[in-house]
């Protein structure tokens, strides 16, 4: 039986905040609110890598959250996606460039969607989830890994560690 | 006649549980004025989680959500078959205990927080459960399920304060707010459960849907020979574990023990010592 056409039926959400200024968070607190109620997809705000299928990350990384963000990355189970939500999320923002941020969380994990905005609406979250979902559904279960890391990830005949720890962008974004 | 339908029901227990679930989910969606997921949710939700790639943090771990599952699935069986009540109480005991295993054996701290949790929360509803177990004993003469069916009158008429004990602690069995303290998905992120991905999940998940029916099957028999007053009772229990889990909120796990040991154990106390009375005279 193909159980692929079941993911689409119930992604369940990881909402991971990266730095940001609690603007796309509270954006993403109204989808989950009676207005637009996205649970009638069947997403749920899980908070649980382990059993998620969908990460939602705001804010721009700074340096003290990208070793959570890689962690997270790497605890979840394939297939996953990944949504980025709000300007922050995408490029940077008004952040890009500070001495304390990286720019973007394509620097560190692959990236599926890109949701814009300063202050995502919650009609531009829900459309950007529907679209990770037809990703989604495509998806094989390969392993998929962070993109910047600092040691290669450890592979045996049996099992893989997925103890990543992310590497430091050495060079300032211009 | 009965044995088929019991058997039945125990043969398709993960379905029903799941249709309740799935009904659970949009009630309360439509007590928040949400639509909701659709009936079939948790369902799709299980095929999901079969899907997806295994984590696996030890293989005993993931042994002991699936032995959960069936132990839980085996205490109902014995439940629907007429079994032997206090039996009944120690086997759901049991395959709680299985989780509460499985929970110290990460090294996951929310694990653990999760597993003393489960652990006090055993610890509250269980004396009272054994207590109305007891009660029943000595109204009907047998430990035995059968026996109530078999007996003149409905429980209900004959022990009311078992019954508003039983209520007392079905938010607790059923981790629903305010006694939530084992789940709390804002705080322990689901406590025991963490740790598990994948269909080791799928089983967890499943275990609570048996969950449901094995608490709606306990309300069952207090009006166990009158269909119509036991089915009453099993929607007036749905409604009102689920109205009382959509208006409060979650109370820390000193002040449910506090609530238990001063409420609920003393009402199963005076209903054991009121059947003792009626009992004698």
């Amino acid at each position: 039986m193909k159980l692929n056409a079941f993911r689409k039926k119930s992604p369940w959400i990881l909402h991971y905040n990266a730095g940001s200024c609690n603007g796309c968070d509270i954006e993403i607190l109204a989808c989950l609110a009676p207005k637009y109620d996205i649970e009638r997809f069947g997403m749920i705000n899980t908070g649980n890598p382990k059993q998620s299928d969908i990460l939602l990350v705001t804010g721009p990384v700074t340096k003290r959250s990208r070793e959570r963000l890689v962690e997270i990355y790497a605890q979840m189970p394939e297939p996953k996606v990944v949504v980025s939500c709000g300007a922050c999320a995408c490029t940077g923002g008004v952040f890009r460039g500070m001495y304390n941020c990286e720019g973007g969380i394509d620097q560190y994990i692959p990236v599926d969607v890109y949701v814009g905005g300063c202050g995502t609406r919650p009609e531009q979250i829900i459309d950007g989830l529907l679209q990770a979902l037809e990703i989604l559904a495509k998806k094989t279960k390969d392993f998929e890994e962070s993109v910047r890391l600092k040691k290669q990830v450890g592979r045996e005949a049996w099992q893989i560690n997925r103890r990543n720890v992310a590497a430091e962008i050495k060079t300032v974004i211009q | 006649m009965d044995l088929v339908i019991s058997i039945l029901l125990i043969v398709m227990a993960p379905i029903i549980g799941g249709l309740i679930y799935g009904f659970e989910r949009i009630i309360r969606a439509r007590m928040q004025r949400r639509i909701g997921p659709p009936l079939l949710q948790p369902f799709f939700d299980f095929l999901k989680l079969a899907d997806k790639r295994k984590i696996i943090v030890h293989s005993t771990h993931a042994f002991l959500g699936i032995v959960h599952f069936f132990s839980l699935w085996f205490a109902l069986a014995i439940l629907l078959l007429g079994g032997d009540l206090i039996l009944v109480i120690f086997l759901h005991l049991l395959s709680t205990a299985l989780l509460i295993l499985a929970g110290y054996s990460t090294r996951s701290i929310f694990s653990h927080l999760g597993a003393n949790r489960t652990a006090i929360s055993i610890l509250a509803y269980e004396p009272i459960l054994i207590l109305i177990g007891v009660s029943v004993f000595i109204l009907t003469g047998s430990f035995d399920t059968s026996s109530i069916f078999n007996y003149r009158e409905p429980l209900l008429f004959k022990l009311p304060l078992a019954f508003i004990a039983l209520l007392l602690i079905l938010p607790i069995k059923q981790k629903k707010s305010p006694f939530d303290v084992a789940e709390a998905h804002q705080e322990v992120v689901g406590g025991v459960e963490l740790e598990f991905s994948g269909i080791f999940y799928g089983a967890v998940y499943a275990a609570k849907w048996l969950d449901e029916i094995f608490c709606y099957s306990l309300v069952y028999l207090f009006g166990a020979n009158n269909p119509i007053l036991g089915l009453g009772l099993v929607l007036f229990a749905f409604l009102y574990v689920n109205a009382l889990d959509n208006s409060s909120a979650r109370v820390s796990y000193k002040q449910m023990w506090r609530f238990t040991l001063m409420v609920a154990l003393p009402v199963s106390f005076i209903n054991l010592l009121l059947s003792i009375l009626q009992h004698l005279l």
